[in-house]
């Protein structure tokens, strides 16, 4: 393997239940990862340098990941003793690209939701742009609750390699965040007759009309590339919880939103033409799609 | 007197201790989690079942622990309003299969990525670069195996879904169960090749500290070491033990008094908010609550478990060394080996023939009750309570297996760990006796 330089990596904490982490720990080449890069300090890594040696360093670095919701209130979020604003505003000064890891980082997530005008992600607060920061070129959104390892890693090889990175407008990746969750969902083609799911815990049906799936709205490859390289949410039986987009966590997770009974039209495609081409396969009855699909019986 | 304030890295979040010593010697321990997340306020007027979807948020090491509390929480709501749901034998053993593969992944994280580094680090043995070193390379692949088995059923780890009140939302196939059957052959074969240095039935059969200390293993080397700093005798605590979830390993929930094994229950349980921001912005000291039961604190977790289900080799530890130290470490490993017989045994028996959810014939949009989930999650008891109200959550309170070992005392009844750090004359040992708990300060601070 050709020798090059290696990124250096800091990786920080915010208000976090480290499952950004231990998602980033299930990546499956790590030994690959190591000859790209060099992780400076991980909070849960015995590494070289200690947390108070990376604060007083000065050297500067490649990538700042950034785990969590983030706060300027000392009484929400400290550092070891420190308050966050100083451990982030010095390590900030000193990355070349800012990294937020999972949707808290990114929009604020779950843990916005105790207080949206103290707790923050980088640079969205929710919808709103201008969330800890109001403005900084060098960051990038990788949301998800959380997110995919190789969202993650494969970001960070084409930063290494290119320099930069296409974005849509919530500065996420366009490589990963162009594709929804509905894609590559093993139930399409319950999407496609409009065959919903009459219960949970059977492999028939879509979850999109009665169970609150927001697949067809959720951008993400988690069914291009699966989880743990085996499955995703919509595989095994649960709907899509939507996890990826600045409006995570809506209320009602597992109802399907309506307006006049009607349920959301999927991303980008108009109500005239969802509905008036649902109306159409409805009215089809597909014999196929009505029995099991292990069929015992025939 | 001096007072000294030591940061707690590489745990789950993170902690601070301030400490007190006299003489030469830790006289009461503070122990700080600065980080407030609110779970419990975020969950309130949202519909009952977003608890099931929000609570694995709680912690990213032990998401599902969360999840089937939730649910077991919104079951018993039914049960509270004489509506008890059927829950079939297939759904509870997938539950299950899932807590397992979290918990095997927990405990071989916990040990190479946690408790061996220090080790190495106390024998000066060099260990600099996780992502260079052997072991912990191996290891890392051992917890993607068992997160596998995991995902084949919940979809993915972290924050899976795959519970819903009724049963679980997966429908395996057998390939499915075959390919779970497989990522924890791997983890067998590693674990008697590395970790426990023989075949697993030969050390789930021991009955003797001596048969785990000649071997060539991962686990007799880091006896030695922790022999060789006295951590078979220091780290005692109360010698009390709590396990309110149930488990094959035992019947019902239990306490004991060093080896007198009691029935327990779920309403002794009491929460206290003493030394808290909660009860004071100004004399508080820590967002984490304390959970006393019968106002006594009880440790809980692996060791725990393991005591309270007579296992025959914890218990000859025990007889030798207390609850020290070295015990609490090799009750984890010891309850890693359990758990991968067990997960092995439910995938064979797991019938697919069965439904995986039957849903419930009553609603509970129109009631106001209160329920109960608790589940043995890898460090230890873990309570939810909900409280609904026409379909929304009123009140919601968790209670972490953290909150049970790790809370604050006072003095005169210091906590679990405070009472295992108290008279020790070093941060270092405090340091490990601290990790030896498996601190999850992400849990504690919800």
């Amino acid at each position: 393997m050709t020798t090059m330089r290696k990124s250096k990596i800091v990786w920080l904490q915010g208000l976090t239940c480290n499952g950004n982490s231990h998602s980033f720990f299930n990546y499956p080449q790590m030994e690959s990862f190591d000859t790209h890069f060099e992780v400076l300090y991980h909070p849960l890594l015995l590494g070289n340098i200690t947390f108070e040696a990376l604060l007083t360093d000065d050297t500067t670095f490649d990538f700042l990941i950034l785990e969590g919701a983030l706060s300027r209130d000392p009484l929400l979020l400290q550092k070891f003793n420190h308050p966050f604003e100083e451990v982030l505003d010095n390590l900030a000064k000193r990355a070349k690209h800012i990294i937020c890891a999972g949707s808290c980082a990114s929009f604020g997530g779950i843990f916005r939701l105790q207080d949206e005008n103290k707790i923050t992600g980088a640079l969205f607060n929710g919808k709103q742009k201008g969330g800890y920061w109001d403005e900084k070129k060098n960051v990038i959104n990788i949301p998800g609750c959380p997110l995919h390892p190789r969202w993650l890693v494969d970001t960070l090889l084409i930063l290494q390699k290119e320099n930069k990175i296409s974005v849509d407008e919530y500065l996420r990746p366009k490589e990963i965040f162009s594709y929804l969750m509905h894609h590559g969902c093993l139930r399409n083609e319950y999407f496609e007759w409009k065959v919903d799911s009459k219960q949970f815990g059977e492999k028939e049906g879509c979850l999109f009309y009665v169970q609150g799936c927001q697949g067809p709205m959720t951008h993400s490859t988690c069914n291009k590339i699966l989880w743990n390289g085996v499955s995703s949410k919509t595989r095994a039986g649960s709907p899509c919880l939507g996890c990826t987009e600045f409006d995570f966590p809506k209320k009602a997770l597992y109802e399907t939103h309506t307006n006049m009974s009607l349920p959301q039209t999927p991303f980008g495609v108009s109500k005239r033409a969802y509905y008036s081409l649902a109306g159409i396969a409805k009215s089809f009855k597909i014999e196929r799609l009505e029995r099991k699909l292990i069929d015992e019986d025939n | 007197m001096k007072i000294t304030k030591e940061i707690i890295e590489r745990i789950e979040g993170e902690a601070t201790l301030e400490l007190e010593w006299e003489e030469e010697k830790i006289r009461f321990a503070k122990i700080k989690f600065m980080n407030f997340r609110g779970i419990e306020q975020i969950l309130k007027n949202r519909p009952i079942h977003d608890a099931i979807a929000i609570t694995p948020r709680v912690c990213g090491i032990c998401s599902s622990s969360h999840a089937l509390a939730a649910t077991l929480a919104i079951e018993d709501c039914f049960l509270q309003e004489e509506e008890p749901l059927h829950i079939t034998q297939k759904a509870h053993d997938i539950r299950e299969i899932v807590l397992n593969g979290e918990k095997i992944q927990n405990h071989i994280k916990w040990f190479y990525f946690s408790i061996l580094p220090e080790l190495k680090k106390m024998a000066n043995v060099s260990f600099n670069d996780a992502f260079k070193d052997k072991e912990w390379l191996e290891a890392q692949q051992m917890v993607m195996e068992s997160l596998k088995i995991v995902a084949i059923f919940s979809g993915q780890w972290p924050h899976g879904s795959f519970l819903m009140s009724g049963g679980v939302t997966c429908d395996p196939t057998l390939s499915d169960v075959f390919n779970a059957q497989n990522c924890l052959d791997s983890i067998i074969r590693f674990c008697e090749r590395s970790l426990f240095g023989c075949p697993l039935d030969e050390f789930l059969s021991y009955d003797s500290a001596i048969q785990i200390m000649g071997s060539h293993s991962q686990l007799t080397s880091a006896i030695d070491v922790m022999m060789h700093f006295g951590f078979d005798s220091c780290g005692r605590s109360y010698d009390r033990f709590l396990a309110l979830g149930s488990s094959y390993m035992y019947d019902g929930a239990l306490k004991s008094v060093k080896t007198t094994v009691m029935g327990a229950d779920v309403k002794y349980v009491h929460e206290s908010l003493e030394n808290t921001f909660f009860e004071s912005q100004s004399s508080g000291y820590t967002y984490s609550k304390s959970a006393l039961y019968r106002k006594n604190y009880f440790e809980v977790g692996p060791l725990a478990r393991l005591m309270l289900s007579k296992d025959p080799l914890i218990r000859d530890l025990h007889r030798r060394y207390k609850d020290a130290t070295l015990t609490r470490v090799v009750a984890r490993l010891a309850e890693c080996a359990h758990l991968l017989r067990r997960t092995s045994f439910l995938l064979k028996k797991l019938n697919l023939r069965e439904s995986s959810f039957l849903p419930p014939k009553y609603n509970l949009n129109y009631c106001t009750c209160k329920g109960v989930g608790v589940v043995e999650a890898s460090r230890g008891t873990l309570i939810h309570e909900i409280s609904i109200k026409n379909g929304y959550i009123s009140q919601y309170d968790i209670i972490t297996p953290t909150v049970w070992n790790l809370g604050n005392g006072d003095r005169q009844n210091p906590s679990v760990a405070q009472k295992a750090i108290i008279g020790l004359d070093s941060i270092q040992k405090a340091d490990f006796i601290f990790k030896s708990f498996d601190v999850c300060s992400v849990c504690t601070t919800q």
